[in-house]
């Protein structure tokens, strides 16, 4: 069904004389059990196909989404997209599709035709969860389980065809105990042997029966410690940020740093398509060419934007499979593994804060790189190497070139984050980092 | 497609509901249509359109709520939908604790409209890309005095409609236009860098951009980063006065009065995401504000970004004084919230598209006016500070800790304006800021804003508003 729908787009778009036509048919189901207060709030089940199509013509360029892409009204649509586009003014930026037919077959990683099976166990697994967190202090407990497949198929006018497929199953979880201390606990795996909820619900019921009796601090610098669940916040920002889109628009702190030192060099980040136990990407991009792995920073050194075809025209390089027709982004970020244990950086921490989850990261100016964010959950004060105490009502408030300049351990085990405040899945170590501004509220 | 066609659908996938074993049901046939046009640095950007219709069904089974949506718009597929909405909330009923209920809200039947002069149809991609060309050539002529190497500009139009049916015997039909204009500015000067977010609309056909008067608009904000460049200084130290604009004012009301009022927190439902509220269920009367803190939500404001005057569960939408003379009043209540919490809903339900529940939002949200002038405002501080606008600013999951970087902001002094200061920090704990509140001018203005709650998320339109409000006693922050 989907290869028809993009076959009558496509051809429909050549009759109509496009010097480049794309069509991208996605069908996706996403089942999901959300609980708050040890019970049951709501099930979801959602299921959805969308057809995108993008038209190119003598320098002018426009896109179209639609979520009813019936073969009945698929001609129409395609014709009303055609007559926008005349009416555009021409672009300097145009970039032609490549002559070149490619055909691409589903990556046979990260899929698990169990995450599809998955229905009504959702609620099971949530309720491991919400035991397991209970057990280890966590009174009451919210969150979601979600599980989700989909498949992408793609036509171009040049001939490119393929399909790919991709399946997920994630829980976030929120523990809390007397005071309303709190902690948090992620699950994230493309397969279910990998999914493990009840790990998830006992580091939210440990943080949150350690929050209990938290202060807040002092304001001034501290090391801090970020798990990969804040962590991946920020190198999730700075996927965004890589983006040749990004940079253009003057939106990105990384601005005219390609060659240069943004980070220390123990920090590498990289971009994939597809890789083993991801949880999202595919093996072709918005264009029809193939993703593949992009060294973004390489030893603190920003390597690479991440670019579309009219992105990479611009700037003389080729693209990296990062298509959004509009803006390139990333697929799934890893950051490079480390050589420190999780003990070993909470010992070398003289007078330092250890964050387990934040959120609300927002930014003074994103051409500098300032910002703030919000821990919550589980945040403690380490000094002379032993957690002495939880703390709350903190914030960050520093720059992402700083933090991640100053970045002094990261630790050799890594997770695999996507969750409300990550939507790029990240394979994302602990980072220790020095020198960073906690403020807090005067009164 | 035409909403006309899929109302049978809605009809059909409620019987279907009730026949599976459902004891309530709801179908909403949500449909949106939209252009976008996108400029950066002076060079198009491919132009967006997007249509979206589809199906939304919810169910209460053996005290279970199911949500299901497709946009798969045949019986065939609504049936089967319907049917697996019921069989998987019943199946999750181990996990229920206590059966959820819904309030005995009156069910409205209602066809209602935005206010359109000019019908939205009319805006199309390249009337959008007109308009943007005309504001970036202001931003790039000698006059802004400022250079701005990144414009990022867009403007689009969005037609949303629906068609909402429950088993109660609610039957709603609704048509919002909207307009929408979204723009970054980065100035710089001397190698210093600033940015201005820009973000404006309201529900209406095409006469909403002459209204807005955006080109005039965004020029007068591009200039004033180039002030902001040239010649902020140092903020003062110490305990300070402070007056919020009505940009500020209205950010203020949204994140530490309209968030920890939302019910479905108080409760606990959006723990895991969004968060909770440092209120609790009978924090209603609670004093938490000076008797000048007064702040409401206005779902029936004309023109307005959050204009919903029947909600997403068929319940009449009405003003909600949140703050009354320093008061806790009334929450933001769904039909849920409401049973659970013995009152009625006031109609604060609302859902960005057929494939979302809908869950408790704020509409237009605002500090309400005052007596004073502005510039009685200003004579009532000695040394201060006013926040004209703001770039940076969060707030903690439970509403109690805020922080607003000002952008345009000025020093006061004896009363009057003085120079513009650089990036004051005001960073403060709710009842400290309600508290401080000591007048308010007459003034009102709003801002668009996208407010994002629920999983998976809904960015939903809203205004944020109010006058100019003096608070006093505040320590100030510098970044």
């Amino acid at each position: 069904m989907m290869e028809a729908l993009n076959e009558l787009a496509v051809s429909t778009a050549k009759k109509l004389g496009v010097d480049d036509a794309v069509a991208l048919t996605s069908q996706g189901n996403e089942r999901m059990v959300r609980f708050a207060n040890n019970s049951l709030t709501v099930t979801k089940n959602m299921k959805e196909t969308e057809l995108f199509v993008y038209l190119g013509k003598d320098n002018r360029r426009i896109v179209a989404a639609t979520s009813n892409p019936d073969e009945s009204s698929i001609r129409a649509f395609v014709k009303k997209l055609f007559e926008s586009l005349q009416s555009l003014p021409k672009g300097s930026d145009y970039a032609s599709l490549p002559e070149r037919a490619r055909h691409y077959r589903p990556s046979q990683m990260s899929y698990d035709k169990k995450v599809e099976a998955v229905g009504t166990e959702l609620s099971e697994l949530a309720g491991e969860a919400i035991e397991s967190a209970r057990k280890n202090g966590g009174e009451r407990s919210a969150g979601a389980v979600v599980a989700s497949v989909g498949t992408s198929s793609i036509l171009t006018s040049s001939g490119t065809s393929g399909h790919d497929r991709g399946a997920s199953i994630t829980l976030n979880i929120r523990s809390f105990s007397q005071d309303d201390a709190s902690g948090h606990g992620l699950s994230c795996a493309s397969r279910l042997s990998g999914f493990d909820p009840v790990e998830a619900g006992r580091r939210a019921g440990e943080n949150a029966k350690k929050m209990v009796g938290a202060k807040e601090p002092e304001a001034g610098e501290y090391e801090v410690l970020m798990s990969p669940t804040v962590a991946s916040n920020l190198v999730d920002l700075i996927g965004g940020f890589s983006s040749a889109f990004s940079v253009e628009a003057g939106i990105s702190y990384l601005v005219d740093k390609l060659g240069k030192k943004v980070a220390s060099e123990s920090f590498s980040l990289s971009d994939h398509g597809r890789m083993d136990g991801a949880l999202d990407g595919r093996v072709f991009d918005d264009e029809g060419l193939p993703t593949g792995t992009t060294p973004i920073i390489t030893k603190g050194v920003l390597e690479n934007y991440l670019h579309n075809l009219t992105t990479a025209k611009k700037a003389g390089k080729a693209s990296t499979g990062n298509a959004g027709t509009i803006s390139p982004h990333p697929w799934n970020l890893e950051v490079g593994r480390g050589d420190s244990s999780y003990d070993e950086m909470v010992k070398s921490m003289k007078r330092g804060v250890i964050l387990t989850s934040n959120w609300y990261t927002r930014f003074k100016n994103y051409r500098t790189g300032e910002f703030s964010t919000v821990p919550r959950d589980g945040a403690y004060l380490v000094e002379d190497g032993r957690i002495t105490q939880g703390l709350k009502g903190l914030r960050v408030s520093d720059s992402l070139e700083r933090i991640f300049s100053s970045t002094r351990l990261i630790s050799k085990n890594r997770e695999w984050i996507e969750w409300w405040e990550v939507d790029t899945p990240t394979l994302c170590p602990w980072v220790l980092v020095d020198g960073v501004k906690i403020t807090r509220a005067y009164e | 497609m035409k909403l006309e066609e899929l109302k049978d659908l809605a009809d059909y996938a409620i019987n279907q509901a009730r026949l599976a074993g459902a004891s309530y049901a709801e179908a909403r046939i949500h449909g949106a249509t939209g252009n976008e046009s996108l400029l950066k640095n002076g060079e198009p950007e491919p132009a967006v359109l997007v249509e979206s219709f589809g199906i939304g069904v919810r169910v209460l089974a053996k005290g279970a709520l199911g949500f299901s949506a497709t946009n798969s718009l045949d019986r065939k597929s609504v049936k089967q939908l319907t049917i697996v909405t019921v069989k998987m909330a019943k199946s999750a009923g181990a996990l229920l604790k206590k059966p959820l209920t819904f309030d005995a809200s009156k069910p409205v039947k209602k066809k209602w409209k935005a206010e359109e002069k000019q019908r939205i149809e009319g805006g199309d991609v390249r009337w959008l890309g007109s308009l943007l060309r005309e504001i970036d050539g202001r931003l790039t002529s000698e006059e802004v005095g400022v250079k701005l190497p990144g414009r990022f500009l867009t403007a689009g139009t969005t037609l949303e409609e629906k068609y909402f049916v429950n088993s109660d015997g609610a039957r709603v039909e609704s048509r919002v236009p909207r307009v929408h204009f979204f723009g970054i500015l980065t100035g710089v000067e001397n190698g210093e860098t600033a940015q201005r977010m820009i973000q404006q609309g309201e529900s209406g056909g095409l006469e909403v951009v002459e209204r807005l008067d955006l080109v005039k608009r965004v020029e007068r904000e591009a200039k004033t980063l180039g002030e902001v460049l040239r010649k902020a200084t140092k903020p003062p130290e110490g305990t300070i006065d402070i007056v919020l604009s009505p940009e500020l004012s209205g950010i203020a009301a949204h994140e530490s009065v309209g968030h920890p009022q939302e019910a479905d927190r108080i409760l606990g439902r959006e723990g895991a995401q969004a968060g909770e509220s440092y209120l609790k269920r009978d924090s209603i009367g609670l004093k938490v504000g000076s008797a000048e803190a007064n702040v409401s939500d206005d779902p029936t404001l004309l023109n307005s970004n959050g204009f919903s005057p029947v909600d997403d569960e068929g319940v009449e939408g009405k003003k909600r004084r949140l703050i009354q003379d320093g008061y806790i009043r009334e929450f933001l209540q769904n039909r849920s919230t409401a049973a659970e919490l013995d009152v009625t809903s006031n109609g604060a339900s609302r859902s960005v598209a057929f494939n979302r529940e809908p869950i408790i939002r704020m509409s237009n949200t605002f500090v309400e006016p005052g007596e004073y002038t502005f510039e009685e405002l200003l004579k009532e501080v000695q040394l201060g500070v006013y926040f004209a606008s703001f770039t940076e600013w969060n707030i903690d999951d439970k509403r109690l800790n805020q922080r607003y970087v000002g952008l345009e902001a000025y020093l006061v002094e004896g009363g009057e304006l003085k120079g513009l200061v650089k990036a004051p920090v005001l960073e403060i704990t709710t009842p400290k800021l309600w508290g401080s509140v000591k007048a308010r001018s007459k003034r009102m203005e709003f801002e668009a804003a996208t407010c994002g709650k629920g999983d998976p998320m809904q960015g939903i339109p809203v205004w944020t508003g109010g006058p100019d409000t003096l608070l006093s006693g505040i320590k100030l922050g510098s970044r």
